[in-house]
């Protein structure tokens, strides 16, 4: 296969481009180098290639970004073996996406077969290289060590990863199992499985491990049973023992309580609490016979301090006068408390008095009254701020009428002349509104313009009668869809039936020549014809049996031959006859077939002649002719559709602009008469601006009067309040006169009267002091002589002289006041004493009744009891003490009584026979203690092995062990099923390569050589192969005949290496099974000009043998190749 | 009318085997998965207020021999038996653990069916079924079961593998035909594990099958059958139960242009196995040129990271079919001719039988001699793809 031309019709940046692979006939390589700079398109044009071999694939497209991914479309022209030049193109569908130069569709047999199987991905890892691959690949191939196949295999795949491939295989086989490894998936997870699975069976409880529980659950339930009988056989020795032990013992203790009895007083068992009464009994009497004494002892201290304190006469009368005097007050205060200072107070109160009166006298100097009494002059306090609130009235009003009055004329002097007054203009305002809102008739007109325009555009390109075809009305589209999809599809289905029918046309006279070649066939001679011959020879036979003539001879024996030989075909003819039935059924069945492609033809031709009329009609009503194709119904109807929308917008922009008109002429009149009164005329010019002016300056006309109005109100405001103020002030100096009327001032104007305030002021208070004073000193004088008078009174009562009384009274009044508290003292004494002493002589009654009370209940305690002789205290002692004696015996004989209840008297009986037996006490307790010890034991045996049964039961469900072991198997399985693929693909693909090497090495190695050589001289001159153990190894041969391996090679070397192997291998693939384009972009782009010019002639050996393509962006390689490649093409990538 | 929620093969404490469960969430939820399944079989007997429970053997599992299990099916039949639902049941050849002589009665209402009580009346239907106590019976059973009660409807109990299934050994085979002409009016089965009802009118023949599948050749269970008893025949109804589905899901990579249409071609093929309420375990079969299995199974994984319900169950990868006459890929065609040399698969044999050796007694059977020409088909496959896969790289 070769590629002529790639058309990049839509694809990438590409817009009918094409890119072309001229060849020249005279022997030359067939080498094409594309020159363009980078991000020219060459990658583009190289993925477009393979979309025209392959298909396009799924998903988003890389260059579906000028056009979509559906308009995508490329092509080209191959030389394609048995074909010769076919031009293809391939779009973007998922099926039948390869197309001819009609656009139709086409086999994809056609390129498969071309590209001799070969898959996109193999094409394009064997049939392209790139710089990245170059290198790439040399370093990859070093990982083979040499070993001849897979460098085979590299050069003829192009796939260079053969050890990686089968080294990552191994090592995935190794990682799950390896011999002795350790860490492995496998060993990790056996060693799991084992864990798990012993797990499972410790904890599974199966029927075996259930009835081992169950039979020692049972067991030990058994054995519980016997100690605890044991247990309780001894439990009851133990109590026969004890209760025999406590009989003996008792029965001991009553013989000697017996004994003690007897030395104790006689008589009836003492009440509760006998011993308790009689010692309180004593102890009481006790008490009150002390309790006596002490009384007594009371009595006579209280009647020594009655003698002690006796009664004063005088007590009474001098109380009485202290209490008189305690009452005399002076200031609201008790004369007594300042009776020493009152006379020291009473002289500095007169030097004050006269202080205050020289006070008054400036103060009346001051006023420029002397002579006046300062009561005439000085004012009440209240008086006095009349006064001063009257002044200040009569200055406040002057001020404000002085203020208003000036305010008043400040404004009248600033308001000016009255402005013209406004008119009303709404009327003319509405009028001028309605002519505004219709004023504008641009919008209408470009309205109307642009509908016109319209109109004209979309029936540019339709019929004269296209208002005619609306008119009669259009076909709807639904229906026109439906013609143009039906008749797409009958004109495919009749394309196919046609096909068909060809094909079926051809089948049956392709049948009908078998049928007639085997007919003529002398094997398909049948029985019938056998018989026919058969007929026709005895019929020779018996003209010639009538006649024998020679003619009839000669009949007869044709006739026989041709019988013979009808038998003998027809005995050797079976074959024969099996095809001619099988044609004539062949024939039969393609007469069918052709039939029946034949009705289905005429069918569709009949439908679609159907169709067509329905067309036609259809064709008319759009105004297109006859013949016109279903396809551009749909248009066609589009344009009718916006001619018809285009016409009526144009005829709605004429009606509204003359409507416009109509109301602008009618808003223009109304004006006119709404501007009349005002003076506003149409003949005076444009009447509109006219009143636009007015209606502007209406606003400003309007405030100005406003404002002027204002001024006047306030004004007139102003005035009112100037005279109002003056009339206040008037008021004011009439309400000082009347206060200032009565005071003998000399001068009572406003101005006098408020100098000579704060004198009035002044002497008011003054005069209010002294008239304190005078009284407070009259009141001093009087207390005084109240005073002298009560001592006098005092000392006539105690009989002392009145001079010292007169004298000194203060301090016959403290000797009085000491007399009488002395008395008071006395008396208080007195009388508690004499209280006490009657409280004592009611106790002591009391104690002498408790004491015979006493002595009496003591007696009734010991009734009935001797020991008489003895004293209280003994004597309750001994009874208490036989008492409890008594009780002793009684409890002693009802505890060995009670301790042989519910004790078995056999045991009893024995064990009190062993009495007394200070060791079975011991004895008993140790069998005890070892019988709950064995009882303990089997119990704890019995809960364990019953927990044990149930916690079998109810132990939880290890469902997580089983489900990790189940999963765990699969992982396993899994992995050792792609541990087996790992190995046994690595082992075949080893064998598949020494097979490869086997197989290629004779063709591929001198190819190799060569090319390798080719490109290293004069570094390298050969290379060679070594056998070894594990395989055939290449090595490179130095001029000095010295061998290097191909891991031990540079990197260069290497490079240069893989490409000389793929060379080799696109040499095998051209020579059989033929060429393919080989696709080089850039791979010199490392190289030196020497090995650069090396690799172009390989590429021109390429080239000889197929097709060589080479992209690259460096002109100095285009030079190159021009030089080293003869007949070289240069093509520059499309723009 | 009378109305039986029917099942069988719960095999109690036997495990899901996938590897789909090596998800710690999934695992989690599915460890006790045969229990919870019959929790809910039981949930819907109560909720449905069927007239009985029928039970159609293998009720446990022979692998998983532990009497946990008896202890909670026990709970569970007396919770339906409670509820006023009783239960008829016979062993299967799993239920050694039902051996009535070893361990006793189950309990109040629960009747277990065998030779010596074959039949129970409950309101007018008479259930007829026999246990047996070996693990593998060559004979049909029917010869032994009674005959019809005249004037009941007649219903009978058998774990039978019938005339022979796929997967399931035979046990107590038994021709359909003579089944369906014994008289019964309803036959509940037991015995294999994929559903399937059978109408020879009036006879209705039910096989639940499995209520929670436990691999992927089970897939078809995951259902019980509610069957409804009235006049005429049978009518039944099969109701999806258990916990994890698997499913089988194939897909064609060898279009796709790169890595994201592959992760997008993944994602909507594991999308469309989701099924609402249940989770799914999917089984990739993936055709494609250079994804081999393991790349799959990581992008797979990757994929359904965002995807609720769905796991991994298995990946197979296998090249498209070459196209005849391709003269392509020596290698594959180098292996193929390698496969047919004596010392060739006398190597291969060894490597199998070593790997064999190493690999747990239970699972050898995965490298079974029988099946190294599917492995040597697949070694190949893989080997392509895997040297496509790095040099697409």
């Amino acid at each position: 296969m070769r590629l002529n031309r790639l058309d990049l019709i839509r694809y990438g940046r590409f817009k009918e481009a094409e890119i072309a692979f001229p060849k020249h006939d005279d022997g030359t390589p067939d080498v094409t180098v594309i020159f363009g700079p980078n991000e020219a398109g060459k990658s583009t044009a190289f993925h477009g290639f393979l979309e025209l071999l392959f298909g396009f694939k799924s998903g988003a497209h890389p260059y579906a970004f000028r056009f979509d991914r559906s308009d995508l479309l490329v092509g080209a022209e191959l030389d394609l073996p048995g074909r010769g030049a076919t031009i293809l193109r391939r779009n973007s569908k998922r099926s039948q996406s390869l197309l001819d130069a009609n656009d139709r569709p086409v086999n994809e047999a056609i390129l498969s077969g071309a590209l001799h199987g070969v898959m996109r991905s193999a094409y394009e890892e064997r049939f392209s290289l790139d710089e990245k691959g170059l290198r790439e690949g040399g370093e990859r191939i070093a990982a083979a060590q040499g070993d001849l196949g897979q460098l085979l295999h590299a050069g003829l795949s192009g796939m260079t990863g053969m050890a990686q491939t089968l080294e990552a295989l191994e090592e995935r086989a190794d990682k799950f199992h390896k011999k002795r490894g350790r860490g492995t998936v496998l060993k990790t997870g056996s060693d799991r499985l084992k864990e798990i699975g012993r797990e499972l069976r410790a904890d599974r409880l199966t029927t075996e491990r259930e009835r081992t529980l169950r039979r020692d659950r049972d067991g030990a339930a058994v054995a519980f049973d016997a100690a605890n009988a044991e247990l309780r056989q001894t439990h009851q020795r133990q109590a026969a023992a004890k209760a025999a032990l406590v009989w003996y013992d008792r029965t001991e203790d009553i013989r000697q309580l017996t004994g003690a009895l007897t030395n104790l007083p006689d008589g009836p068992d003492l009440p509760t609490g006998a011993a308790e009464r009689v010692a309180g009994l004593v102890e009481k009497i006790a008490a009150l016979r002390i309790r006596i004494t002490e009384v007594d002892e009371e009595i006579a201290k209280q009647d020594q301090i009655v003698a002690d304190n006796p009664i004063d006469m005088l007590t009474q009368p001098l109380a009485a006068e202290l209490e008189r005097l305690d009452q005399l007050t002076i200031d609201g205060a008790p004369l007594m408390g300042r009776a020493t200072t009152a006379r020291a107070d009473l002289a500095r109160r007169i030097e004050d008095q006269e202080k205050l009166t020289s006070q008054i006298n400036a103060a009346l100097a001051l006023l420029l009254v002397p002579d006046a009494p300062a009561s005439a002059v000085a004012l009440e306090p209240h008086a006095l701020e009349d006064l001063a609130s009257a002044i200040q009235d009569c200055l406040t009003a002057n001020l404000s009428a002085d203020a208003a009055q000036e305010a008043f004329e400040t404004a009248r002097a600033q308001q000016g002349d009255a402005p013209a007054e406004p008119q009303d203009l709404t009327a003319l305002r509405a009028a001028f509104d309605v002519w505004q809102a219709v004023a504008d008739l641009s919008a209408l007109e470009t309205e109307q313009d642009q509908a016109l325009a319209r109109l004209t555009k979309a029936t540019a390109s339709l019929p004269g009668s296209w208002k005619e075809l609306i008119d009669a009305g259009l076909p709807a589209r639904e229906t026109l869809e439906e013609v143009a999809r039906d008749w797409a599809a009958l004109t495919a289905e009749r394309g196919s039936a046609r096909k068909d029918l060809d094909a079926r046309a051809a089948e049956l006279a392709e049948a009908r020549a078998d049928l007639s070649s085997l007919e003529a066939a002398p094997g398909a001679v049948d029985i019938v014809m056998t018989e026919e011959t058969r007929r026709l020879r005895d019929m020779a036979w018996s003209s010639h049996r009538n006649d024998l003539s020679i003619e009839t001879a000669d009949q007869f024996e044709a006739r026989m031959y041709a019988d013979d030989a009808a038998r003998a075909h027809y005995l050797t003819g079976s074959e024969a006859r099996q095809r001619l039935l099988a044609a004539q059924g062949q024939k039969r069945t393609a007469e069918v077939r052709h039939d029946t492609a034949k009705t289905r033809h005429d069918d569709l031709v009949t439908h679609r002649d159907q169709l067509w009329e329905r067309c036609s009609r259809l064709s008319l009503a759009l105004g297109l002719g006859e013949n016109a194709a279903p396809s551009a119904f749909g248009a066609r109807l589009q344009a009718l559709n916006a001619a018809g929308e285009a016409a009526a917008n144009l005829s709605n922009a004429q009606v509204s602009l003359a409507a416009r008109l109509t109301r602008q002429q009618n808003a223009r009149n109304a004006l006119a008469d709404a501007g009349r009164p005002l003076g506003l005329y149409l003949d005076q010019g444009d009447l509109p601006v006219q009143v636009q002016r007015i209606l502007t300056l209406e606003d400003s006309d309007r405030k100005a009067w406003t404002r002027w109005e204002d001024g006047e109100t306030a004004i007139a405001k102003l005035e009112s309040k100037s005279e109002l103020c003056r009339s206040i002030c008037e008021e004011a100096q009439s309400g000082l006169d009347r206060l200032t009327a009565t005071l003998p001032l000399p001068d009572r104007s406003l101005e006098g009267i408020r100098i000579a305030l704060p004198h009035l002021r002044s002497l008011q208070q003054v005069h209010a002091d002294r008239q304190k004073l005078a009284a407070r000193i009259e009141d001093l004088k009087q207390a005084i002589a109240a005073l002298t008078e009560g001592s006098q009174r005092l000392a006539r009562i105690m009989d002392d002289p009145e001079e010292e009384a007169r004298a000194d009274p203060v301090q016959v009044i403290d000797r009085t006041r000491a007399r009488v508290l002395t008395a008071t003292r006395a008396d208080e004494k007195r009388a508690e004493a004499e209280t006490r002493r009657d409280d004592a002589d009611r106790a002591k009654r009391r104690v002498d009744a408790d004491l015979r009370t006493a002595q009496q209940d003591l007696a009734v305690c010991f009734e009935g009891q001797s020991g008489a002789d003895l004293t209280p205290r003994d004597r309750v002692g001994k009874l208490v003490e036989r008492d409890h004696l008594r009780a002793d015996k009684a409890t002693a004989d009802r505890d060995r009584q009670k301790t042989r209840d519910g004790v078995e008297a056999d045991l009893f009986a024995e064990e009190l026979d062993r009495m007394p037996d200070a060791a079975r006490a011991a004895e008993l307790e140790q069998a005890l203690k070892d019988a709950q010890d064995t009882r303990d034991t089997a119990r704890d045996a019995q809960r364990e092995a019953e927990r044990l049964y149930r916690a079998a039961f109810e132990a939880a469900d290890r469902s997580d062990l089983a489900t990790e072991q189940a999963t765990l198997r699969e992982e396993l399985r899994r992995g050792a099923r792609q541990s087996a693929v790992a190995r046994l693909g690595v082992l075949a693909a080893r064998g598949a390569l020494r097979r490869l090497a086997a197989e290629r090495r004779s063709s591929m190695l001198r190819d190799v050589e060569e090319a390798f050589v080719t490109m290293t001289t004069p570094a390298w001159t050969g290379v060679d192969v070594w056998s070894q153990a594990e395989g055939e190894k290449l090595v490179g041969i130095q001029p000095d005949g010295s061998t290097v391996p191909v891991e031990q090679m540079s990197t260069g070397t290497m490079g240069q290496l893989y490409f000389a192997l793929r060379l080799a291998g696109y040499r095998s693939f051209a020579r059989d099974p033929g060429p393919l384009p080989m696709i080089l972009d850039d791979i010199m782009e490392t190289f030196d000009d020497t090995r650069a010019r090396a690799a172009l002639q390989l590429c021109a050996e390429i080239g000889a043998n197929g097709q060589a393509i080479l992209f690259t962006h460096h002109a100095h390689l285009v030079e190159l190749a021009r030089d080293c490649i003869k007949g070289v093409a240069v093509v520059d990538m499309p723009e | 009318m009378m109305r039986f929620l029917v099942s069988a093969d719960i095999h109690l404490g036997s495990p899901i085997q996938s590897v789909a469960l090596r998800n710690p969430d999934l695992g989690d939820r599915l460890k006790r998965a045969s229990r919870d399944t019959f929790a809910e079989i039981i949930d819907l007997a109560i909720s449905e207020h069927v007239d009985a429970l029928v039970l159609a053997g293998d009720i446990f599992d022979n692998d998983h021999p532990d009497l946990k299990s008896r202890a909670f099916l026990i709970a569970q039949l007396s919770r339906v038996s409670e509820a006023g639902v009783p239960a008829v049941l016979i062993r299967g050849n799993h239920d050694a653990l039902l051996d009535h002589r070893a361990h006793g009665d189950l309990g109040p209402n629960i009747h277990l069916l065998h030779k010596g009580a074959p039949t129970v009346e409950i309101g007018d239907v008479a259930f007829h079924g026999l246990s047996f106590d070996a693990a593998h019976v060559a004979q049909s059973f029917l010869p032994d079961y009674p005959q019809p009660v005249p004037g009941k409807r007649n219903v009978g109990l058998m774990h039978t593998s019938l005339g022979g299934a796929p997967g399931h050994d035979p046990y107590a085979p038994c021709a359909e035909r003579d089944l369906m002409a014994h008289g019964f009016d309803l036959w509940c089965l037991g015995h294999i594990h994929a559903p399937f009802e059978r109408v020879d009118e009036p006879v209705l023949a039910v096989m639940p099958g499995i209520p929670q599948p436990r691999h992927f050749g089970e897939r078809k269970g995951g259902t019980v059958t509610l069957v409804s008893l009235g006049e005429g025949t049978p009518e039944f109804e099969r109701r999806a139960i258990g916990h994890l589905g698997f499913s089988e899901c194939a897909l064609d990579l060898s279009a796709c242009s790169d890595q994201q249409e592959v992760l997008r071609s993944l994602r909507d093929a594991l999308l469309s196995a989701q099924v609402p309420g249940r989770d799914m375990a999917v089984r990739l079969l993936v055709t494609s040129d250079r994804h081999g299995t393991d790349l799959v199974a990581d992008l797979a994984t990757e994929v359904l990271d965002s995807i609720d319900g769905v796991f991994l169950d298995k990946v197979r990868s296998t090249p498209p079919p070459r196209k005849l006459g391709a003269e392509t890929d020596d290698l594959v065609r180098l292996m193929h001719d390698e496969l047919v040399e004596d010392g060739f698969r006398q190597a291969a044999m060894q490597q199998l039988e070593e790997l064999r050796l190493a690999l747990p007694s239970e699972i050898t059977d995965e490298l079974d001699e029988d099946g190294l020409d599917v492995l040597l088909e697949e070694a190949i496959a893989e080997v392509s793809l895997t040297l496509h896969a790095g040099a697409a790289k």
